[in-house]
């Protein structure tokens, strides 16, 4: 190597934080269908899965390379497991069923693999080493877990700490980010028995020297090593912790090894200050029985992949609550303006699957959702912008799918001469109007009333909400477009293109 | 004038805390010609966002701009003299008085005034009159002077290294408390600028070292078990500092220049992270890109009217808004990163707990001296080592004032 000749290269720029492709995926599709059902993590299925290869690996593991046998990619997060039922005793015996980490990325659904140790006095995974081959179909439950990576990450600076088989899951998120592009910050600290036990030991090594955000440590523990080994060694503690990874305090810790290693862990990070809040743990269950906890995740999960197996149409359109759950957390409150610098540019908008709460509030709008939508998308505009949008967004829907619910326009008393008709839901009118007449003056004209001071789109005073159709505002600062992007105009300046329905 | 003949050392005679007319020379010396803090930049987020502010007779509508910036203009609607926006805080394009709906563009051009009949009327003299603003490190500063003091931005030069970490563009308003202390503006300064009183803050002392003002010298004997340890948190903190490339020395230029100016990032007691119980986080989301929640507090006091501290997890804005001679509007606003959930990232009255229960001690003592001014009895009294930042406040506001008066 002639590294201290490299030549010198520009420092990468990254886009903030770390964002997961569903995200993406979700919002450029109308509502959780087609591609981005098969693609967002959140689902549990019940699926059958062959083997397409078997990859030897260190530490007396395998790595079993699967793909779902109806064609669909397999969504999950980084660090969650499925579970699979082993036919050891035979296809017409009760099979064995265990939970396994998922150890290749998400950002690669189309195959997926576990990575199994054997344990030559366990029942599953030395039958796992003999059976499995390229061919064999196995039945499985997936994804589940809650130790994962977030889909949005402002902050990905991540310790990540392995013992021994722990790495499978923590492997899944070193490969998740490298293949991501955003802002991270990986130490990798893995613990194992013996120089030739780390398991993806070529490709960390890779992955190290190839991203500068990955940080691999290799640690052998106490136990006694040859002359060779050039990592680290000591059990993991304190002093350990503060030498390498002296900014823990700062991190997000995913740990997964066995038991006692995790305790100590445990106490550990509390000594170097990261808080509890901020650290995620895997107790692997490698060949052991199910513990009680996955046991019960993987009965929730089978109940809710039934349930989308049953009806699929019908499953994601009455999941509103599942799907709010899964949103960004930081646009709880609203997409976050990216400000700064280019590379920081996080769409926020690209985020926000406004399209699937059209969708899914439309079903219960009424006249008083309606009201609301009105004056109060107003002060919702002034604090949260995509409150108020996604309010209108949803009287939008309404009017378009649910008019009946609402104010049926065609109901209306009609006056007025023109192309389009306007229809004031409040004032239970339909005004036609003229395509070289205001909004403003034709409503005036019928008698609706509408506040209105400078005429000239200036002051705002008119300000209105239009729930459905097309107008052509030519105001003077009036209005923000964060107001009308949540469907607020200026009757005053504007003129009808279609036909309106109008909350006055 | 007693201003000539000020006693270094001691608290101003009576009427400086009293006295209308010595209120109304503050707003005009002070107030009116130096920069003052007005509020952070997670107040007024998106353009159009503005906030409504009093100092004294001004009033002020610091309004987020199209660029970036922000437009600071005097509240007065120049038909009438109205309030133009009558809201503490909100959203709007232009500029529209309540009273008879003149219309002003968010530069604070008079762009409509419905006037039938007026042929004449010239709508380009009657402009909303603009003062200065500045935004340094996500905070907002205004200056009602024609000509503002020209050191102001080596002033923020010292701060945005400190500041800038903490990306105060990318933060929210929690919460923002507003407390009217009945007491002078400068009473609420001075409580402000020293600790000797601490030991009225038990909930403060938790994670804030009570030996704060104390050198070696000073310590009392039932602090040294504390200085000791402050030390060794102060040694672990710039050693942390170091390895971020994070400023925390000491810049003390209190009464040294006319952007009056104290910043320092010291040590916590406990955890070391924030202002709770056991030192530990308030919210789990750091702020910017900073590496480590352990990085103590950074404290930065400005003349003439704030202060702040800057914690890896949140910031405290501290603004003091002159009311009258015996009232002052303190407001304090916590912010947190604007990713951050409240409820799942941060428990809002444990994130607030302390301050508000400090402010309202605060304010229970400001009140008790403002009584005393007041008393026929009341006589100057003496500071104390450890109120040396008091004195330097009181020095640098009888110089100000004596440069006005010329």
């Amino acid at each position: 190597m002639r590294s201290s000749a490299a030549p010198a290269t520009p420092l990468a720029q990254r886009v903030r934080g770390l964002e997961m492709p569903w995200n993406r995926v979700l919002s450029s599709t109308a509502g959780p269908a087609g591609a981005a059902t098969a693609l967002g993590p959140w689902h549990p299925q019940e699926f059958t899965a062959e083997c397409v290869e078997t990859i030897p690996e260190a530490g007396g593991m395998m790595v079993f390379v699967f793909r779902r046998m109806d064609g669909a990619p397999l969504a999950f997060r980084s660090g969650q497991y499925i579970n699979i039922d082993f036919p050891i005793d035979g296809p017409n015996a009760e099979p064995a069923s265990r939970s396994y980490s998922i150890s290749s990325a998400p950002t690669e659904p189309w195959t997926f693999s576990i990575t199994i140790k054997c344990d030559e006095k366990g029942r599953v995974s030395p039958w796992a080493h003999e059976n499995i081959r390229p061919g064999t179909t196995l039945d499985m439950l997936g994804p589940v877990g809650a130790f994962h990576l977030a889909d949005y990450d402002r902050r990905a600076r991540f310790l990540l700490l392995a013992a021994g088989a722990g790495i499978t899951p923590l492997m899944s998120m070193i490969r998740t980010v490298h293949a991501l592009p955003g802002q991270a910050d990986v130490v990798l600290l893995y613990h194992g028995s013996a120089p030739d036990s780390f398991a993806f030991s070529e490709e960390l090594d890779f992955l190290a020297k190839a991203d500068f955000r990955i940080k691999v440590i290799y640690c052998l523990g106490d136990r006694e090593c040859g002359e060779e080994w050039t990592g680290r060694t000591g059990r993991l503690s304190q002093e350990l912790l503060e030498e390498l990874v002296p900014d823990a305090n700062g991190r997000q810790v995913f740990a997964c090894g066995p038991e006692g290693y995790l305790n100590s862990a445990t106490e550990l990070l509390r000594s170097v200050g990261v808080d509890d809040t901020s650290v995620f743990m895997e107790f692997f269950s490698g060949d052991r029985e199910i513990r009680a906890e996955y046991a019960e995740e993987v009965a929730i999960a089978g109940e809710i992949a039934e349930e989308i197996a049953a009806t699929t149409e019908e499953y994601f359109e009455s999941q509103p609550a599942a799907l709010d759950l899964y949103e960004p957390e930081y646009d709880a409150d609203g997409p976050i303006e990216a400000v700064g610098a280019p590379t920081e540019a996080v769409d926020a908008e690209a985020v926000v699957p406004v399209e699937d709460e059209v969708e899914i509030e439309v079903v219960g709008v009424t006249d008083e959702n309606l009201a609301e939508a009105g004056p109060g998308s107003a002060s919702n505009a002034g604090s949260t912008g995509s409150a108020g949008s996604r309010t209108a967004a949803s009287a939008t829907g309404s009017s378009d799918d649910d008019e009946t619910e609402v104010v049926d326009p065609a109901a209306l008393p009609t006056v007025g001469e023109g192309e389009h008709t306007m229809s004031f839901v409040r004032t239970g009118l339909n005004v036609c109007v003229g395509e070289d007449e205001t909004v403003l003056q034709a409503a005036r004209k019928a008698g609706v009333k509408i506040p209105a001071n400078c005429q000239e789109g200036m002051c705002g005073s008119c300000k209105i909400v239009k729930l459905d159709g097309d107008v052509e505002m030519n105001h003077l600062g009036g209005i923000r477009a964060r107001e009308i992007d949540a469907g607020k105009f200026l009757p005053c300046c504007s003129t009808a293109k279609t036909d309106l329905v109008i909350d006055a | 004038m007693r201003l000539d003949t000020r006693r270094a050392g001691f608290s101003l005679e009576a009427p400086f805390y009293t006295d209308p007319n010595l209120f109304n020379l503050d707003m005009q010396a002070i107030f009116g010609q130096h920069w003052v803090f007005a509020c952070s930049v997670a107040e007024i987020p998106e353009p159009g966002d503005y906030v409504t502010l009093d100092y004294g007779p001004y009033s002020l509508i610091v309004l987020h701009n199209d660029d970036g910036g922000v437009n600071v203009l005097h509240n007065v609607c120049r038909h009438r003299g109205a309030r133009v926006l009558t809201d503490p805080q909100g959203t709007t394009g232009n500029l529209v008085c309540g009273y008879h709906s003149w219309t002003y563009s968010p530069e604070g051009d008079l762009i409509h005034a419905s006037a039938p009949g007026e042929m004449t009327f010239d709508k380009s003299c009657y402009a909303l009159k603009r003062a200065h603003g500045k935004i340094a490190a996500g905070l907002v500063f205004i200056c009602l002077a024609e000509e503002p003091p020209t050191d102001f931005h080596e002033t923020a030069k010292i701060f945005e290294p400190y500041i800038g970490p903490h990306e105060l563009g990318k933060t929210k308003v929690a919460y923002q408390q507003n407390i009217v202390e009945e007491g002078n503006w400068k009473l609420v300064m001075e409580n402000n600028r020293e600790c000797y009183h601490c030991d009225g803050h038990p909930e403060l002392a938790c994670s804030l070292f009570p030996t704060w003002g104390l050198t070696d010298e000073t310590i009392p004997p039932h602090l040294e078990d504390v200085w000791e340890r402050n030390q060794q948190a102060q040694a672990s903190l710039e050693y942390r500092c170091r390895r971020y490339g994070l400023p925390y020395e000491v810049v003390e230029e209190l009464d040294t220049r006319v952007g009056g100016i104290r910043i320092s990032r010291e040590s916590l007691d406990g955890a070391g992270e924030s202002f709770s119980a056991d030192g530990r986080r308030l919210s789990k989301k750091l702020l910017g890109d900073l590496p480590d929640f352990r990085l103590g507090r950074c404290s930065m006091h400005l003349q003439p009217n704030s202060w702040f501290h800057l914690l890896g997890d949140h910031v405290i804005t501290f603004g003091a808004y002159p009311i009258n001679a015996h009232q002052t509007l303190v407001r304090t606003t916590w912010l947190v990163a604007d990713d951050a959930v409240e409820g799942v990232d941060y428990d809002l009255e444990t994130l607030t707990h302390t301050w508000k229960q400090t402010n309202l001690q605060d304010k229970a003592f400001v009140e008790l001296c403002q009584q005393g001014a007041a008393s026929p009895f009341y006589e100057q009294g003496p500071y104390m080592k450890s109120e040396y930042q008091v004195e330097a406040f009181i020095n640098w506001y009888v110089t100000r004032m004596r440069e006005h008066i010329g």
